[in-house]
């Protein structure tokens, strides 16, 4: 009995001390994915927010399919305190059915509107009040061999027709220009779609179509369709259409480490593995370098992506909390550590001139004529970001019917003037910053 | 009333009271102790199946966009696949082409190799291991190892190529030509050696007597076959059969792990223009429609059966 009774007085201390702690501790839940990517940025996170304050804490339960999870969790009423989403359009849908919270008091009371660049929180928007924070400040840059090209004599080009009579050198040489492939990510078809019409028809143009001004068949728009579709069609991309189809990014970065590729229109977010195709990590002697993506008027532009957004789920029992950690995450001081640590694309912030200097200098010098683009505008849109969801499919999925021959341009640049109209008359068009 | 007569009057009424009680507990025993047992099945069964496929079935007349509660649009979803979707026909035939290859191919391999497996007396586990083992393989790794084999730069057609056999280094799954077969290749690849292990089951349960009379008879080997084998396994061949159709228009994961319905749509099936309006269109209403519709394909390959069943075939 008496042992009884001495249990019973644990138990009973274990509970009450258990509660204790619960009552005491707030956490903030996050879902992250399960690569060794997410898992740096989970370290790092967790580590250092937990520091601060030890009544708020931070949880990151990794998921394999973040996205489709957390959407699931969060139309089901639970889920993560913080939302992060594939970009601007689910926002909208989430923010319509009043899954995530508004987040202007925050902004308000926590400086956000002086941390981040002046469009970005617009971005976030739905019916005038901010209900994400952009994250993943990404763009699209032309890697080259630099090894490659000074052996050939080559110099990086900087306008479209210098891409292409470069192009026709390099092909002449025996190598492929691109080495590009969508095996791994059918769309990747979007970046090229997104970036020349961006650096060919101009960011005005793009812009005025995506606010319904001028039709998506216009002429500087099929110009930028028809060129992609010239170099397609000339085996420019990966060698070959079929080849352009089975490239996996792998194959994509081994040619172009090896040589065997000229150069490569990727995002930013390959400064994270490219040194791997390069140098002694791949046995070559090789070097890469990045040029910006070259425009018909000869102009730096760089097309604004976002790879990620986080909002605050409205069924979370403490907003406040939840702030708190956005609040940590969207700092400076956090996004270059992460940066540096993990090679994650910076969220739109101010950053102060020396942030990025421990970086590679290459990697450097992409985010500071990015930031200095982008605040200068000299930014174009890409579609992943802008585009709403079913004209964002139409492109890179209908593109390749271009490609194999099946529908002209026109048909193409048609079937998207007419899906992203009734697409705008719904107004399930994502936030565009203004120019 | 005498003690007498009221005890004859009790003693009348026990044989309904027995009676009673063998009734109940016949009914406890037959009847409520069998539903007892199978109910944790049958509320895993309504709440998993049966509640989501009546939910699926109203948010196809719905325009839900998977996130936003959607509002009722009738059979606008339905017009829209028959009529105005073009897309969706190109896919039917895909699901078409698909279920036509897989009710022949794998089923004349398994066949064969089942056939084959059967005169083997020694050793025969292990040919079967072997032939088993891509079907317990998750089909990304599957998919995973076959675009590496098929990759016309690092895969068997470049190794023939380097061993001066051209014309194997094709971009099979980059052409449209002949994406949806290759992948359909993969498929089976991994999926006939199961049919295989079942033929060989069937085959090994047909009585040995059947065979020496057929020899008797003067029957050769392709005589057995025809007269005593296939006959043997025709029930477990015909609901193979059944399922590889039903399974045909279900078709997803290889297709998607391998070329996400491309290039240009050919290799697109319904299944993953489903998910594409589901997920990445928010056209989740639509989407629903189309899973509708596979139940519908499902359900009338279901029928078909049944009424073969019916007019006495042994299924």
């Amino acid at each position: 009995m008496k042992r009884f009774k001495l249990i019973l007085s644990i138990v009973v201390l274990l509970l009450a001390l258990s509660s204790v702690g619960a009552q005491d501790v707030t956490t903030v839940t996050m879902w992250f994915g399960e690569s060794a990517f997410a898992q740096c940025l989970s370290d790092i996170l967790t580590e250092g927010f937990n520091a601060i304050d030890p009544g708020v804490q931070l949880e990151i339960v990794p998921q394999a399919d973040t996205w489709n999870t957390t959407r699931t969790a969060v139309v089901g009423g639970g889920g993560p305190d913080i939302v992060r989403t594939p970009g601007p359009s689910f926002v909208y849908e989430m923010a319509q059915a009043g899954l995530i919270l508004p987040l202007d008091s925050f902004a308000d009371d926590l400086g956000w509107r002086d941390t981040f660049v002046g469009w970005a929180l617009d971005l976030g928007a739905v019916d005038g009040q901010v209900y994400s924070l952009a994250d993943e400040f990404e763009t699209l840059i032309m890697y080259y061999n630099k090894t490659l090209f000074e052996a050939n004599g080559w110099t990086p080009p900087e306008t479209t027709e210098e891409l292409i009579a470069l192009a026709e050198e390099v092909e002449a040489a025996g190598i492929i220009p691109f080495s590009h492939g969508n095996a791994d990510w059918r769309p990747t078809n979007e970046w090229f779609v997104g970036e020349f019409m961006t650096q060919i028809a101009g960011p005005d143009n793009v812009y005025k179509a995506l606010s319904g001004e001028i039709p998506w068949t216009d002429e500087s728009l099929v110009e930028a369709v028809e060129t992609l579709d010239m170099m397609m069609q000339r085996g420019w991309f990966g060698g070959g259409i079929d080849l352009y189809f089975t490239n996996t990014f792998d194959t994509n970065l081994a040619t172009l480490g090896s040589g065997e590729a000229a150069m490569n229109i990727e995002g930013t977010w390959r400064f994270s593995n490219i040194n791997d195709y390069f140098g002694e990590a791949a046995n070559n002697n090789n070097e890469w370098d990045w040029v910006t993506v070259p425009s018909k008027t000869g102009a730096d532009l760089f097309t604004i992506g976002m790879g990620n957004t986080s909002s605050i789920n409205a069924s979370t029992p403490h907003p406040q909390a939840a702030a708190a950690f956005l609040d940590y995450y969207f700092s400076p001081a956090v996004q270059t550590q992460l940066l540096g640590s993990c090679g994650k694309a910076p969220a739109p912030l101010h950053y102060a001139e020396d942030a990025l200097d421990g970086l590679d200098p290459r990697v450097g010098k992409a985010f500071g004529d990015f930031f200095a683009a982008a605040a200068d505008n000299r930014y174009g849109y890409t579609t992943w970001t802008f585009w709403p969801p079913k004209s964002d499919v139409y492109i890179y999925e209908e593109i390749e019917r271009v490609w194999l021959g099946e529908i002209s341009v026109d048909d193409y640049l048609s079937g998207l003037d007419e899906l992203f109209g009734e697409e705008l008359m719904a107004g399930d068009i994502p936030p565009i910053p203004p120019r | 009333m005498a003690i007498a007569d009221r005890i004859g009057s009790s003693l009348a009424a026990v044989p309904d009271k027995l009676a009673d009680e063998g009734w109940r507990r016949r009914f406890l025993r037959n009847v409520f102790v069998p539903w007892l047992f199978i109910m944790p099945l049958l509320l895993i069964h309504i709440f998993v199946v049966a509640i989501p496929a009546v939910q699926g079935i109203y948010l196809s007349l719905t325009d839900w966009t998977g996130i936003r509660p959607g509002n009722f649009i009738g059979l606008e979803n339905y017009y829209q696949l028959f009529f105005e979707d073009e897309t969706f026909g190109k896919a039917l035939f895909n699901n078409i082409q698909w279920m036509a290859f897989f009710l022949t191919v794998p089923f004349i391999l398994a066949l064969f190799g089942a056939t084959m497996l059967s005169q083997i007396k020694r050793g025969g586990m292990v040919y079967r291991s072997i032939l088993f083992i891509p079907y317990v393989l998750a089909s990304v790794v599957t998919t995973t190892i076959w675009k590496n084999l098929l990759n016309p730069r690092k895969g068997i057609g470049a190794a023939l190529a380097d061993l001066g056999i051209e014309g194997f280094d094709v971009a099979f799954l980059g052409r449209p030509d002949s994406a949806l077969l290759s992948i359909a290749f993969i498929d089976n690849w991994h999926f006939w050696g199961f049919l295989m292990i079942l033929f060989l089951a069937a085959m090994q349960a047909i009585p040995p007597v059947l065979y020496d009379a057929a020899k008797i008879d003067g029957a050769n080997r392709w005589q057995e076959f025809r007269h005593v084998t296939m006959p043997g396994i025709r029930p477990i061949l015909l609901f193979m059969f059944m399922m590889v159709a039903i399974w045909s228009f279900l078709a997803f994961d290889y297709i998607w792990l391998l070329t996400q319905g491309g290039p240009g749509g050919a290799s697109e099936v319904i299944a993953t223009q489903l998910y594409k309006n589901a997920f990445l269109r928010f056209e989740a209403g639509y989407g629903a429609a189309q899973g509708v519709v596979i139940s519908i394909f499902a359900g009338f390959i279901i029928m078909i059966f049944v009424m073969l069943r019916r007019r006495g075939w042994d299924i």
